[in-house]
């Protein structure tokens, strides 16, 4: 029994795309089943940001939003693995199921985008 | 007099599922400090209030909303 999930990752900004891609590529070993050898269906890399307010004195982190599909049971060991790796500053793992969100439209849908006139400058 | 019932904003706009990575559209429903706002005051339905407060939760948790807004600024 496989379930889907999504994970959010906020990397050091300090890691460029290519050490990411390295630190994904032995989280995304872990997830693999027998009848499922490409766990992930989707891999959403969102670049580097501002942090709304600082994690662990950075300012900056390079997200990564992925969609997989695997058995609960391996997540444990998965999840031991991402909080070892001190290059993830932050992670969020949620199980992904029934209707998947459309982004897109809700930013359509709530029209104008506000020029950040909610978060402010200094 | 009554006031005519509000709508909710996101039942109008066709979403059903409130989403936690879309930071632009959760903070239209925050007070200017980055409280949550009540339904009360955005008219949402229960149902959508409910998505949203978690939704608001997990974004803050990823740093895409402060919890206080202007906070060490």
């Amino acid at each position: 029994m496989t379930r889907r999930y999504e994970i959010v990752y906020i990397f050091d900004s300090a890691l460029d795309e290519e050490g990411v891609k390295g630190i994904l590529s032995r989280f995304h070993a872990l997830l693999v089943t027998p009848d499922k050898p490409e766990p992930v269906t989707q891999s959403n890399h969102w670049g580097k940001r501002t942090l709304a307010f600082s994690i662990k004195r950075r300012d900056t982190g390079y997200y990564v939003v992925e969609q997989f599909e695997t058995e609960p049971r391996l997540l444990a060991e998965f999840e031991r693995a991402v909080k070892l790796e001190d290059k993830v500053i932050r992670y969020l793992l949620v199980v992904n199921e029934g209707e998947a969100p459309r982004p897109a439209a809700v930013a359509r849908a709530f029209g104008e985008p506000e020029e950040d006139a909610a978060e402010g400058d200094e | 007099m009554r006031r005519p019932a509000k709508t909710c904003p996101v039942c109008e706009s066709g979403v059903r599922v409130v989403d936690y990575k879309d930071d632009r559209s959760l903070g239209r429903f925050t007070t200017e400090r980055g409280k949550i706002l009540p339904s009360r005051l955005s008219g949402m339905c229960s149902r959508h209030q409910r998505q949203l407060g978690e939704a608001i939760k997990r974004a803050r948790y990823l740093a895409l909303l402060p919890y206080i807004k202007g906070f060490g600024k």
